[in-house]
């Protein structure tokens, strides 16, 4: 364990943290980086919807209209006034920048206001750090991190040290569940109802999995998605109807393969004593009890948020910030929100 | 809804007020025509980095005072640059609890040229105003590119750059149609025209304006005060929690399906 900063070491703290990187605006009260006192998320979802996606003008303009009130429902809610707060966690990166560039202006508008320290954090590290919220992490730890922007297998060989040991290579796997969601004609946001048609049906029509090189934690899956959209042409050519439910079991299938099995063999060479599976493609059955089952199996103790936890919100940015809080390692009013940042240079 | 009124009007309070609708961050801390401090920083595409150690800079030359209030343009212009200077205002007036006033972002560009008509400040441009601008009206016309052709834009009538009174709502025109009916309007009016703020991507339409007068001055934060000074003393502040840019136009994605929700609608 590094003994860096000990002589800075904080107490207690009482982080107020803002999160707007996508489409849910969210404000909330963390303690010691691990009691949500307050976690309020307004989710934009259904002002997208009918443009069949996040709309990033959109996204931008609507954290502008409820931010303020989003905070001010944290504290109430926490039931701690503003002079209570310790230092403001906000999402840096990565994101959408016109959506992010909201919250860090607001999140430094609150410590200059409050004069407490600011402390910029990375999403990622936010998703990760769920976790905590919900026990003890042990390290060596291996995350597994899925979204609609991310598909990453991250270790972390002691608290707050990352490093990222395999990544997509192009779609991530919400992104993948949505694309194919669309080509099986459901609404936006698809990806969850292709995970329930996938676990409806008894049929599956089997695609390829994408392992890519000896050895590479890496996904890939536009080639998966790409084999969805050529096994329905090709049906249609036939004339006949593609079985929708067994192509979904076939996606997910492949999917879940795949992330699992190279988790576990991750997990496996880099001696990880826990497994934590976060991001917002974290509800997705398929994927969640698969890993469960291997995990069992391997004698791997797995850690998976609660729903609330898993997709996009602020507790889990406090949560993080926290690593930050303790070293006394802050960021200074300059903070620049950026669309891509470093996980492993966020490292404590 | 903050609570405007814990000052009365003639108290003179102290105001810090800001802009970044534009290329130029400004800000100023004033007391009614009073500047305290001003700092304007030409950091185009940074206003989100600079912007709040810019304040604090500001707030400490002012003398480091508590201030009474604060005003922001709201816009039009820059989508971005709008929610930069919203954002910190709102959260600002929230954490603080102090008054919120929005200005239009136009109408404080406007008020760039009041030192000139007021014969403070001279340019080439606005050498014969002192003799000029006393014997008619002068039509005040900020503009801000928005591409293709277009300017945001509005009008303002004033004699002797002090008094202001508002002749078009803000909003974006083009100005290739805009200008020459203005210029006509003027002329019919005996009203001299002046064009303020970005000129340079309208020059050429501009110069083709009879008698129009181009001022290529930028958003001036020591003008920001008395604007605020007055929507303040008439109790005009805004709903912090609900205060929003006025952007003039929805988003390319709302117009898109707002279009084809009006042909089927009207079909
Ligand atoms: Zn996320």
């Amino acid at each position: 364990m590094t003994t860096k900063h000990v002589s800075e070491k904080k107490d207690g703290s009482l982080l107020l943290a803002i999160e707007t990187s996508c489409d849910e605006t969210s404000a909330a009260v963390v303690r010691d980086g691990r009691e949500v006192l307050s976690n309020i998320v307004s989710s934009q979802i259904e002002t997208h919807r009918r443009f069949g996606g996040v709309v990033p003008e959109i996204a931008s303009r609507k954290h502008v209209e409820s931010i303020t009130l989003i905070v001010q429902e944290a504290l109430t809610e926490a039931g701690v006034s503003r002079r209570d707060i310790d230092a403001i966690a906000v999402t840096q990166g990565p994101g959408l920048i016109g959506a992010l560039l909201v919250g860090v202006v607001a999140a430094k508008s609150l410590a200059l206001a409050l004069d407490v320290p600011l402390i910029g954090t990375h999403h990622i590290a936010g998703h990760i750090y769920a976790n905590r919220l919900i026990g003890d992490i042990v390290y060596p730890a291996l995350a597994l991190v899925v979204s609609g922007g991310h598909t990453e297998l991250v270790l972390l060989p002691e608290e707050g040290v990352f490093r990222i040991v395999g990544r997509t290579r192009d779609d991530a796997v919400g992104e993948a569940y949505d694309k194919v969601a669309r080509a099986l004609f459901f609404p936006y946001p698809g990806g969850p109802h292709v995970d329930r048609l996938a676990q409806q049906s008894d049929e599956e029509i089997v695609l390829p999995r994408a392992w890519l090189e000896e050895g590479s934690y890496d996904f890939s899956f536009s080639g998966l998605k790409s084999a969805v959209l050529a096994e329905i042409n090709r049906t249609k050519m036939k004339g006949l109807d593609p079985d929708f439910a067994a192509l979904a079991r076939g996606f997910q299938n492949s999917v879940v393969d795949v992330v699992t099995t190279k988790a576990m063999k991750a997990a496996a060479e880099f001696g990880a004593r826990q497994l934590l599976l976060c991001g917002g493609v974290a509800a997705n059955r398929g994927i969640r009890e698969r890993l469960a089952a291997r995990c069992e199996e391997a004698g791997l103790p797995m850690l998976v948020p609660p729903m609330s936890l898993c997709s996009d919100n602020a507790a889990m940015i406090g949560a993080a910030a926290d690593l930050k809080w303790r070293r006394g390692q802050f960021s200074s009013l300059d903070l620049a929100a950026a669309a891509q940042v470093s996980l492993e240079e966020w490292s404590v | 809804m903050t609570n405007g009124n814990k000052r009365t009007a003639g108290d003179n309070p102290l105001m810090l007020c800001f802009d970044t609708s534009t290329a130029v961050l400004a800000a100023s801390v004033c007391r009614g025509a009073e500047v305290l401090a001003s700092r304007h920083s030409h950091t185009e595409r940074n206003h989100a980095v600079r912007i709040v150690s810019d304040l604090k800079t500001l707030l400490e030359e002012a003398g480091g005072e508590e201030i009474d209030g604060i005003a922001v343009g709201r816009g039009p212009g820059s989508y971005t640059g709008v929610r930069i200077g919203v954002s910190a205002a709102k959260t600002l007036a929230w954490a603080w609890d102090k008054p919120l006033v929005g200005l239009s972002s136009l109408e404080t560009l406007a008020m760039a040229a009041a030192p000139y008509l007021r014969g403070d400040k001279q340019a080439t441009e606005t050498a014969a105003f002192a003799s000029r601008h006393a014997e008619r009206p002068v039509w005040v016309v900020p503009i801000m590119d928005a591409r293709r052709g277009q300017v945001y834009g509005a009008r303002f009538e004033t004699t002797d750059g002090s008094v202001w009174r508002r002749l078009d709502e803000d909003a974006i025109r083009l100005i290739g149609e805009w200008g020459p009916s203005l210029a006509a309007n003027a002329a019919e009016a005996g009203a001299l025209l002046v064009f303020v703020g970005e000129i340079g991507p309208h020059a050429a339409v501009l110069a083709t304006l009879e008698g129009a007068v181009a001022l290529p001055l930028a958003i001036d934060a020591s003008e920001m005060g008395r604007l605020a000074a007055a929507r303040l003393a008439k109790g005009l502040v805004e709903d912090v929690h609900g205060f929003a840019p006025n952007y003039t136009q929805l988003t390319e994605a709302e117009t898109k399906l707002g279009d084809g929700a009006r042909t089927e609608g009207q079909a």
